[in-house]
């Protein structure tokens, strides 16, 4: 077990700047997801975390070691690509052991921690196949072997899902939850995907544009986003967003008024221009005061998404349990649940006014129960 | 209709198989004919006796084997060099990223353009100067330098298959940077260095021009200039003892491409990463 420290780490490709001042600090035999759109900057850390790229400026140390100028085979770390990067030309059995071959380790012992690797990932019957032999899913499972079976201080996963189908996918998400809690070792996983990110990862680090956005629990990065771009990542459908204007204890729109909760936000909030967040769980299609049509209904079998229209054509997405379906064409008067409301700063991505109560905190009922426990 | 199409194609495939084939045919044939039955008119198709003579006097009465020997260490050394020197530079050329690369690359294709005879005073005079002239390395280098840059190409190509996961995997797994080269990119490049290999040895087995130029001594003499200042002179050219030697040059190509033929088709790459 071992923490993972990055300390204002910069990293230039020629004249881009890929990230910029990310300071990131994993506890030991944490599970941590680097979360973020392409071109985020997210690979780029794991490969500096992994030594096959070094930063600009800044520092990296392993437990407690600082590994900038560490080959990445002296790191004491495994990663799993995303491509796999199964070595073609060796059998199962030969991909496994060859990160212990390269350390020297003696035949018999090589022997036997490939077999119980083996037996862990169930892959005894495919020790002898090449790689081109075996499906998406037993290849990702060799390549989690090949990283399992030295014992390494820490664990760098790069999107290790993303090949794989859907329903073979949310079986191996389970499968990396299940053997996190078994090993304990510290994990960074990649992904783009935040559903992913939020089932699996003790913490998310959210990341944007080569920054760091927000690096915090999931249910806290789901109901507290620091900004607007956080806001809109994580969740799907993601959170409305609306323009408008704060004056006394309503959010103005369009001329139109929407009740907020004054009490909750701190000082800092002054009457003005203002970003208002709401989930589309939290957007009621009657008995509020908004006036809206609407547009669209999508039915996902347990719920539907309605996407209403509000003067000024502003457009919301509202998520109601299946019932009575919604009209397209027809008026209602939308409400917004007055507690989960977000005021964020105006701009491209304004930071969320601070809350002072936990009023509006729910718990996310995700499948975490079982990473919780270690 | 189909038929006739059918039979069109294999009729006109027939042909050229024919036309590609029947100097060779010619050549074996004639140099298992007996001296007499050589020059008769009409000609015999197939040799009335059987005679390995002409291989024979080849091989005890003259220096072919000092040619042969010369030209398979010559092709050899050439390859390996090639093989060598193209890899590693190849593997720069993908993989390492510095000012001119790009250019580099282009330059070195660009001396392919230039005709040799346009090379062959300076490198003569280079070679001299070197102390190198009328040996057997002369010869290596001026090979080298023709078939080094296509080579290089060739290389650099199937270099650019090779996942650059499957060399980070290795450097994370504890492998150097030789290693890593040697335990999973030269296994992967294993297709492209064979077709490297076989280019260049054929180009400088057959390599004529240099060789006229650059040694002019029996001792280090290839086949090609060899055979030819032995066998051919002003006033008479001894056919039956030139197309055995014809015969015997072309053996060692034949068995080296098939030998390495079914690597060159095998697929080595594949299954190496998720495509």
């Amino acid at each position: 077990m071992a923490e993972v420290v990055l300390k204002d780490i910069r990293k230039e490709f020629g004249t881009f700047v890929a990230l910029e001042r990310l300071n990131v600090a994993i506890n030991a035999g944490e599970f941590v997801a680097l979360l973020g759109p392409s071109g985020c900057g997210k690979s780029t850390t794991l490969r500096m975390l992994a030594g096959l790229d070094f930063p600009t400026a800044g520092e990296i140390s392993i437990d407690g070691r600082v590994v900038n100028d560490v080959a990445p085979g002296k790191r004491d770390i495994a990663m799993v690509f995303q491509s796999y990067a199964l070595y073609p030309h060796m059998t199962v059995a030969q991909n496994i052991a060859y990160p212990l071959k390269k350390r020297g380790v003696a035949r018999p012992e090589r022997d036997a921690a490939v077999a119980k690797t083996a037996t862990l990932l169930q892959l005894e019957p495919l020790l002898n196949r090449k790689p081109r032999q075996l499906s998406g899913g037993q290849q990702q499972r060799v390549a989690l072997g090949r990283a399992l079976v030295r014992e390494p201080k820490v664990f760098l996963l790069d999107e290790p899902l993303s090949n794989l189908d859907a329903k073979l996918r949310s079986y191996m998400r389970a499968e990396l939850i299940e053997l996190h809690r078994r090993i304990g070792k510290t994990m960074v996983y990649v992904t783009h995907d935040q559903l992913e990110a939020m089932t699996m990862a003790d913490r998310i680090a959210v990341m944007h544009d080569g920054r760091l956005q927000q690096f915090d629990e999931p249910e806290i990065i789901y109901n507290q986003p620091a900004n607007r771009f956080v806001a809109g990542f994580i969740g799907t459908p993601s959170m409305n967003q609306l323009e408008g204007a704060i004056a006394g204890s309503s959010f103005v729109i369009n001329g139109e008024q929407v009740p907020i909760n004054r009490a909750l936000y701190e000082q800092a909030l002054k009457d003005g221009p203002v970003v208002l967040g709401i989930r589309p769980e939290n957007v009621s299609l009657s008995g509020g005061s908004l006036p809206a049509t609407v547009r669209l209904v999508e039915n996902a079998g347990h719920e539907q998404i309605v996407t209403v229209e509000i003067p000024g054509g502003h457009r919301l997405l509202a998520r109601e349990a299946s019932g009575q379906r919604p009209s397209v064409g027809q008026t209602c008067q939308i409400g917004f649940d007055a507690d989960f409301i977000h005021l964020f700063q105006p701009g491209e991505n304004g930071s969320r006014f601070e809350t002072t109560g936990q009023a509006h905190v729910i718990p996310m009922q995700a499948q975490r129960s079982a990473s919780d426990e270690s | 209709m189909r038929i006739l199409r059918k039979l069109g194609f294999n009729l006109f495939t027939w042909i050229l198989v024919l036309l590609v084939a029947f100097p060779l045919v010619w050549m074996i044939l004639t140099s298992l004919k007996p001296q007499t039955e050589l020059f008769r008119i009409p000609p015999t198709w197939l040799p009335e006796t059987v005679t390995f003579e002409h291989y024979w006097r080849l091989l005890t009465e003259t220096p072919f084997l000092i040619y042969f020997r010369n030209s398979v260490v010559l092709a050899t050394t050439t390859t390996v060099f090639v093989v060598v020197l193209g890899a590693i530079g190849a593997y720069s050329l993908v993989r390492f990223a510095y000012r001119g690369r790009e250019t580099l690359a282009t330059l070195v294709l660009f001396t392919y353009l230039l005709p040799s005879v346009v090379l062959i005073i300076p490198l003569y005079l280079m070679m001299v100067e070197l102390g190198l002239s009328n040996t057997l390395a002369s010869l290596v280098l001026a090979h080298t330098t023709f078939a080094l840059p296509y080579a290089l190409w060739l290389l650099r190509s199937f270099m650019e298959g090779v996942p650059e996961d499957l060399e980070s995997a290795a450097l994370v797994d504890g492998a150097s940077r030789m290693g890593a080269f040697r335990d999973v990119i030269l296994p992967q490049l294993l297709p492209g260095i064979i077709s490297t290999a076989l280019f260049t040895f054929i180009l400088s087995w057959n390599e004529y021009l240099y060789a006229l130029v650059l040694v002019n001594s029996d001792a280090v003499r290839p086949l090609t200039t060899g055979v030819m200042t032995m066998l051919i002179s002003a006033f008479n050219i001894e056919w039956s003892l030139l197309m055995a030697a014809s015969v015997m040059m072309s053996l060692p190509l034949i068995v080296v491409f098939a030998f390495l033929q079914s690597y060159l088709t095998r697929g080595f790459g594949a299954g190496a990463v998720k495509g």
